[in-house]
């Protein structure tokens, strides 16, 4: 039991590790297209529904894949500042990922509380159902079922 | 008995969660008609530097110490071709005044000439700024035209009007500005 809980113990360590190390790892350099193509891939077309300005055809997000382009190769601001100068003009409905803050963190922070709470209950259920379970005869309903059993072998005797 | 409580705690943070939206739901404020919101609103307008289809230069904060309009146009839409008369009316009320608004129209994803053979059928000498690569319609989140937009003397945005403009409205929407603002 002990080796079975630092076995599961074990294996959520590794897998934070990994998660950590893949939401910081940093890639190799980007080339400016590369740029591009990662800001308009992370905005929605304005006048198109379902569509990022990356695969849109639609004239707005032409116009906002050059300004993207522009500013990118002005190299005078970053990613995220490109993405929020975009935001800033069209609103927030043009971020297709939600920013982590303000009520728009309710996006990621409700599914975590839900899959904890939901998580608790699981555990509390499972515990519950354990302490239930049913405990072993006693000396006494030994005596019963075994008495109840000569009764129904010399009944079926008789008969 | 633990699980009684829970209950409670959870239909109270469900309760609490659908008043706070009916909360957001009542206090915010609906769309005024076709006036539209936008997070410019009160901000100094977006640097704009370019030419006109005739090739006379422009920058929008030299315009500084003028109501300045900015209508974003396109030959082809509908709703432009139908508010065209009502901007030509704003122009000539606001070129007998003094301190009359600029009137600008910024083309949109259209030809020099088209806009040209538009304006020569249907009257319109203001001018015609050149948006070939959106750069304008971007820095003021034009995403569908038409759309106007009025800015005050000091270079800050004041209206936003999405879609075709119903009689009157521009000139309503200015003087209200001109009170308020100066």
């Amino acid at each position: 039991m002990k080796q079975n809980k630092s076995v599961w113990l074990l294996m959520f360590l590794l897998v934070g590790l990994l998660l950590a190390i893949g939401a910081t790892r940093s890639g190799s350099a980007k080339t400016q297209q590369d740029r591009i193509d990662s800001i308009t891939s992370n905005l929605a077309c304005p006048t198109c529904s379902g569509e990022s300005v990356f695969v849109s055809q639609a004239v707005a997000a032409q116009a906002i894949r050059l300004e993207v382009a522009r500013q990118v190769s002005t190299g005078t601001r970053t990613d995220d500042e490109i993405i929020s100068y975009i935001e800033q003009r069209f609103g927030g409905q043009v971020l297709l990922v939600p920013r982590a803050t303000g009520l728009d963190s309710l996006v990621w922070s409700l599914p975590v509380a839900s899959l904890i709470i939901s998580l608790w209950f699981l555990i509390r259920a499972f515990s519950r159902s354990r302490k239930n379970k049913p405990s072993a005869p006693s000396a006494q309903d030994e005596k019963i079922v075994e008495q109840a059993l000569a009764e129904s072998i010399a009944k079926s005797r008789q008969s | 008995m633990l699980s009684k409580y829970l209950v409670k705690i959870v239909s109270g943070v469900v309760a609490l969660i659908l008043v706070l939206l009916l909360w957001v739901l009542l206090i915010s404020k609906p769309s005024d008609g076709l006036v539209a919101r936008s997070p410019l609103l009160g901000q100094p307008a977006p640097s704009v530097v370019g030419s006109t289809i005739d090739d006379q230069p422009f920058e929008l904060q030299r315009r500084k110490g003028s109501w300045v309009v900015l209508n974003f146009f396109n030959s082809t839409c509908v709703p432009c071709i139908n508010e065209h008369h009502l901007l030509v009316d704003f122009a000539n009320r606001e070129a007998t005044n003094e301190n009359g608004a600029e009137l600008y129209t910024v083309v949109n994803d259209d030809s020099d000439s088209a806009v040209r053979d538009f304006f020569s059928k249907n009257g319109g000498s203001w001018p015609k700024l050149k948006d070939d690569n959106g750069t304008i319609a971007v820095a003021f989140g034009v995403a569908r035209v038409p759309e106007t937009w009025i800015i005050d003397p000091n270079g800050l945005v004041r209206l936003r009007v999405t879609g075709e403009l119903s009689e009157g409205l521009l000139e309503a929407q200015l003087d209200k500005l001109r009170n308020e603002f100066g």
